[in-house]
């Protein structure tokens, strides 16, 4: 089968991966005794159709199965059951024909050789992905330079920061001059300079055509970076839309956090609050309540909080008004926080 | 470019790759210097102190049974295989058992190279290091204990180590295979070469095992590699005495080749399923 334009970079349905959780021993097997391994579904139904030429987030907690989803689309795990679809190829029938089309970026500064000079290691990769030899010195500076590496080239990649080790990482997945480029996690542990950076050559590759789908636990990276969000949660895409589409899906306007000191279990301050605006989550803590407010206008809402907090005979000890972000759509969706 | 050219260049990268890694930790040399000298030389001069210093009764009841008086040469043609054994086990496990934990496996695995380049490749690179050891100890049987090998024999070492090489080589790449399913391979590297250097006749003639442990060193290609060595060397014996053991030597290179490529694709199958490709 020959890729087309008009087909979905990725189109992957019914897709679920079930691990093993605990151990079975070699005694255990030898005895014959009964597998008593918990079965853990970390991917449990996805349906998932990346268009060509869009930036594609997946955004979840860890261990909602973003990694296991985009191990899985990059042929490096073997689905328990459901399809895949890379640029027109099935990945479990022609694995080797989509990683040739393939610039992935999984496990970041750990998967290169600090040993080697950047230069060396993007050899090497080239090599790896075939990239013909009269082409490779062109190929490896365009890599470098497109990820502002290239005056660094010669230097060992253990005397490179984090972030210069994510950007080479990157440059690595542009060798093979891929069509569809996976991220995951592209700006865990970066500092803020170096995240833009990043994320500022993520955009670059969108404007050159290609496609990105990146795994992200940060809502401001998906919300800023992604033309489409699905939003992850124990292994299933609980909403998927435009970050503006998603967001318009809180019926707020805006969104109040609080926190209230009080004596008593905080029920009777919370059914006050919820008569004003809609209470998203509420966490006690060490005799503070912290509330997320999901109301319509704050200048209204926040007199009322206070009057409801007196009248519970409770303090309101901080008041925070933020514009409604994906990190609210997610507590909508699953009562939680994304770092939770 | 064909495809089998684009791995074969492949190949030639990561050997090239894992020589570039050795070369930025120099010591490493000093090592393979200094072990190959003081370890055979030491079980000489106890072989030595045993023979009531090279008493002709006992030198001439070692050649009865191991077909030469040249014992200090004889250790050393042991150790030499030792040696190699011993990198052949540990290096290109080692080596994919590093990647793993670095997480660069995962990366290599991600690109359209056959899996056979991560398999093969980092044995390949030990082989410049494994002919340092012979070289080494050529010089140290030389220096040290007098003996001129003449340049003869020493080609026909060379053809002997020669054809041993794939069969070497695919036993290195069969355990580097079990690292992809189980991680560790290190006790049972321990046991296997244990298990050779007792029954290959590594440091003793092989008569000196019983019957059916013969048999069984008769199964081992080393076996035959350092035999055989043993015999051009010291025996004077030719190419043509021992055109046999060549012709099962490349035989056995085919068998274990394969065995090797089966068992990393189910264990690569398996490692892609469970997950443990990446793991710690």
């Amino acid at each position: 089968m020959t890729a087309t334009a008009a087909e979905p970079a990725v189109d992957a349905r019914g897709l679920v991966k079930v691990f093993e959780r605990g151990r079975r021993t070699f005694w255990q097997r030898l005895r014959g005794e009964p597998d008593r391994r918990e079965r853990f579904h970390a991917v449990d139904g996805i349906d998932l159709r990346v268009e060509r030429g869009e930036i594609f987030g997946l955004l979840g907690p860890n261990g909602a199965g973003k990694t296991t989803t985009m191990k899985m689309l990059a042929t490096l795990l073997i689905p328990t059951s459901g399809t895949i679809s890379v640029l027109g190829i099935d990945v479990l029938a022609r694995p080797r024909d989509v990683r040739a089309r393939l610039g992935a970026m999984l496990s970041g500064e750990r998967s290169l050789y600090w040993k080697l000079t950047a230069r060396e290691n993007l050899e090497y990769f080239a090599a790896l992905y075939h990239v013909p030899p009269r082409q490779t010195r062109a190929r490896i500076d365009d890599a470098l330079t497109s990820v502002k590496l290239l005056d660094r080239a010669d230097d060992y990649v253990e005397r490179y920061s984090t972030g210069m080790r994510q950007r080479l990482a990157l440059a690595r997945a542009l060798l093979p001059d891929p069509p569809l480029v996976i991220l995951d996690e592209p700006t865990v542990g970066l500092d803020p300079q170096a995240a833009r950076d990043l994320r500022a050559r993520v955009r670059e590759l969108r404007s050159q055509g290609r496609t990105v789908l990146l795994t992200t636990h940060y809502m401001e990276e998906a919300d800023q970076l992604c033309d489409r969000v699905a939003i992850i949660d124990h292994g299933r895409i609980v909403a998927l839309d435009t970050p503006g589409a998603l967001k318009r899906t809180i019926r707020a306007e805006e969104v109040v956090r609080l926190e209230i000191g009080l004596a008593d279990d905080g029920a009777a301050v919370l059914e006050r609050l919820g008569r004003s605006a809609t209470v998203a989550r509420s966490e006690r803590h060490n005799g503070t309540l912290a509330v997320t407010a999901h109301c319509a206008s704050a200048r209204d809402f926040v007199p009322a909080a206070f009057d409801a907090a007196r009248s519970a005979g409770a303090t309101i000890q901080h008041v925070e008004v933020v514009p409604v972000t994906l990190e609210d759509v997610f507590i909508s969706l699953t009562g939680r926080a994304l770092r939770e | 470019m064909s495809l089998l050219a684009a791995d074969a260049r492949a190949f030639v990268a990561a050997a090239r790759k894992e020589l570039r890694m050795w070369r930025r930790y120099p010591l490493f040399i000093l090592g393979l210097l200094f072990w190959p000298i003081v370890l055979p030389a030491t079980w000489v001069l106890m072989g030595q102190a045993y023979s009531g210093g090279g008493d002709a009764r006992a030198l001439a009841a070692f050649a009865e049974r191991a077909g030469t008086t040249e014992f200090a040469g004889f250790v050393f043609v042991g150790y030499a295989m030792y040696m190699w054994l011993s990198n052949l086990l540990w290096g290109p496990g080692t080596a994919l058992r590093q990647e793993q934990i670095r997480g660069s496996l995962e990366a290599v695995f991600l690109t359209p190279t056959s899996r056979l380049v991560a398999l093969f490749a980092p044995p390949i690179s030990h082989l410049p290091f494994s002919l340092l050891n012979f070289v080494t100890m050529g010089l140290t049987l030389w220096l040290v204990f007098g003996i001129v090998l003449p340049l003869g024999p020493v080609l026909e070492a060379t053809v002997v180590i020669a054809i041993g090489i794939p069969s070497m080589y695919a036993i290195g790449s069969l355990f580097a295979a079990s690292v992809l399913r189980f991680g560790e391979t290190g006790p049972i590297v321990q046991l296997v070469r244990g298990t050779f250097v007792l029954a290959c006749g590594i440091t003793f003639p092989l008569v000196m095992l019983p019957g059916w442990a013969q048999a069984g060193a008769a199964l081992l290609p080393p076996t035959y590699i350092v035999a055989d060595i043993r015999t051009v060397l010291f025996r004077g014996v030719g190419l043509g005495g021992i055109a046999v053991d060549l012709v099962l030597l490349l035989a056995f290179a085919g068998l274990i080749t394969l065995l090797a490529v089966w068992v990393f694709r189910i264990l690569e199958t398996s490692a892609r399923r469970r997950g443990t490709l990446g793991s710690y």
